[in-house]
């Protein structure tokens, strides 16, 4: 994944295509659209939603989706439809917490280990492929079972997971830039090395790691969902999706149980994945097909 | 270089890695959770002095770190993982139960992935921009945007509650018994006792699950073939080809996909890893008796030594995966031979 993303570059030239190109490209902006209703929606769920997500109706229990309650109820009956919307409230700044943190992450890491190269970048190149020596579900598996389960050391167990690529991207990108020759200006003009590395090198290689967390949040939202589906996310009653399909595998026939939220999560992560795809296609001549 | 010498140099670049893996559960395992004893044992056996003495000893937790990680890679050496706190049984004996299971899934799952997914990526990048390339590139995006867990409810809800196609969870019927084990895969074993009725009830029940699996990665598969594929064929050898007046189909499948097939062999490893991963979250929906399902029994009861243990395989497989595809790569790719 890193090699690919190595080749992400955004000039100045190509950030004034890229605007054009975005009103051209309708998978980006369909992804756009479907994200910005999913923010809204989670925004106001206490507003639009016609119940409170944790209440219980208990007589009104596994009913299929009726007039009063849109997508059916669980098996206590609380409305499926609110728990939809609020669980938006959980997963997308679950998932935004870990691409922005991932990236302060990474950029530093990254960003010291290719500056001073030598000894201090064969440490962390080795020390990120110990990382990614598991599959990441699994090594978030591992480490959310030993923090214990809930939300937030489900976006910690992420986020000790995703921040190894990070960290290669922006190697790669600084060993790259650190003979440019505006590097070397700055060098000239008596520039310390904190100031070359954090004032001149690091703003130039922000923009790839912006697109990596665009295309890496349908990725980081699908594993925050696997860690709750099996039960080392939220506490068990909150709205979460994955948590949500998990409780629904028990009552397999009242298929709304499950289907929604499923749904909501995989028009989430498509809707990431188009946006991201759009943004690789255009800013990588060699996938622009 | 002869492969020996390649073989033999892999091999001395993964036993770092290996170690490293040891390094990482053992932090997990001891340097994350504030009491290691609370983790490891049930809630009944805190009580019992002699049971907590005895853990302490055997893990030689009052003692320094580094003589800790030296007696947690002797311990591991020997095979004990500890003991699994939800069936009490030692983590390696459950795992040498579970993982026939999960190896025959797996096994179907790669080979329907690639399967579909190169077929799929040949159709998109051979008839580019029609019909069938836009379906397909829908696909692939459905595949990696679509939880794991949401396909394999659709599917088993489709293809067995609605259309009775094929046979529900599990790995075989209620009244069939088991083949007499061999391999521990059953459409092997069920083929070499002659027993066809088992044998077609095997598959009848592996075929959706590992259809659920393969079409998660094959996806990914489709999308590295497509555009490995359009580059292959722009290059100069293919109008060569042409220009001899080889035909069409022969050009794309012999002289094209052959070449365009090298990044799927590289990442087949980084695939079955994957894999796995998709079984942990898939096995429990099919009451597939594999380490998935093992592992999803062990997350939800919080059954910490069993889910290292499982942690610690599914590593150790990837490594092996990945270490089995750069032999691969070498046997395919002249060109590592003589760089």
């Amino acid at each position: 994944m890193s090699s690919a993303t190595q080749d992400l570059k955004l000039t100045s030239q190509s950030r004034l295509k890229l605007l054009k190109t975005l009103r051209k490209s309708p998978a980006v902006i369909i992804g756009l659209v479907i994200v910005l209703i999913w923010i809204v929606l989670a925004f106001s769920a206490p507003w639009i939603a016609p119940f409170d997500p944790l209440e219980q109706h208990i007589p009104d229990r596994l009913q299929a989706p009726n007039q009063t309650y849109l997508l059916g109820t669980d098996e206590l009956g609380r409305d499926i439809f609110s728990r939809v919307l609020y669980g938006g409230r959980i997963t997308i700044p679950a998932g935004l917490a870990v691409i922005i943190i991932d990236g302060i992450l990474g950029l530093v890491i990254g960003a010291v280990a290719g500056y001073l190269g030598g000894i201090w970048d064969e440490i962390m190149m080795r020390l990120t492929e110990l990382f990614m020596a598991f599959p990441t579900i699994i090594l978030a598996m591992a480490v959310t079972a030993a923090l214990g389960p809930s939300l937030m050391n489900a976006v910690l167990a992420l986020v000790i997971v995703r921040w190894p690529d990070y960290a290669r991207l922006t190697r790669g990108i600084i060993i790259e830039n650190k003979t440019a020759e505006y590097v070397e200006a700055a060098k000239a003009l008596g520039g310390k090395n904190p100031y070359v590395l954090f004032r001149t090198l690091l703003p130039n290689s922000l923009a790839p790691v912006l697109v990596y967390g665009s295309l890496d949040i349908g990725n980081a939202i699908l594993i925050f969902a696997g860690l709750s589906f099996l039960g080392l996310g939220p506490e068990p009653a909150s709205p979460e999706w994955g948590r949500m399909i998990s409780i629904g595998i028990d009552f397999f026939d009242q298929w709304w149980m499950w289907l929604f939220p499923g749904l909501a999560i995989a028009s989430l992560v498509m809707a990431f994945n188009f946006i991201g795809d759009g943004l690789r296609d255009l800013l990588d001549p060699r996938m622009r097909t | 270089m002869p492969i020996y010498q390649y073989i033999f140099r892999r091999i001395l670049f993964a036993i770092p890695l290996l170690l490293g893996i040891t390094v990482v559960a053992f932090l997990i395992a001891n340097a994350v959770p504030a009491d290691p004893i609370n983790a490891n044992l049930p809630q009944n056996a805190l009580n019992n002095e002699k049971l907590v003495t005895a853990f302490r000893e055997k893990w030689g937790l009052d003692k320094p770190p580094h003589i800790q990680y030296l007696t947690y890679l002797r311990n591991l050496l020997r095979g004990d993982m500890g003991v699994s706190i939800k069936t009490k049984n030692p983590v390696l004996e459950d795992i040498r139960q579970f993982l026939p299971a999960t190896f025959e899934l797996a096994t179907y799952s790669i080979l329907i992935g690639l399967a579909m997914g190169i077929s799929f990526g040949v159709i998109s990048a051979v008839w580019r921009n029609s019909w069938a390339d836009y379906l397909v590139r829908v696909f692939a995006l459905i595949g990696v945007s679509f939880p794991v867990f949401l396909l394999a409810l659709v599917a088993l809800s489709i293809f067995h509650a609605k259309l009775g196609w094929t046979a529900g969870p599990g790995r075989l019927s209620f009244l069939v018994k088991d083949p007499p084990h061999v391999t521990g895969l059953f459409t092997i074993d069920s083929l070499l006792a002659g027993q066809w009725k088992t044998f077609r009830d095997a598959l009848s029940h592996l075929i959706l699950p590992s259809f659920v699996l393969g079409s998660f990665v094959s996806g990914i598969i489709a999308r590295i073939t497509r555009s490995s594929l359009l580059e292959v064929l722009s290059s100069d050898f293919i109008r060569t080809a042409r220009a001899k007046g080889q035909i069409e189909p022969k050009v794309i499948l012999r002289h094209g996909l052959s070449n365009a097939l090298i990044p799927v062999v590289t990442i087949l490893g980084v695939l079955y890893g994957n894999l796995l991963a998709g079984a942990v979250l898939t096995e429990s929906i099919f009451a597939w008796p594999g380490i998935g399902r093992y592992a999803f029994r062990a997350s939800t009861s919080q059954d910490f030594p069993a889910i290292m243990g499982i942690s610690m395989l599914i590593a150790l497989i990837y490594v092996i995966a990945n270490f089995i595809v750069d032999i691969l790569y070498f046997l395919i790719d002249p060109r590592i031979r003589y760089s």
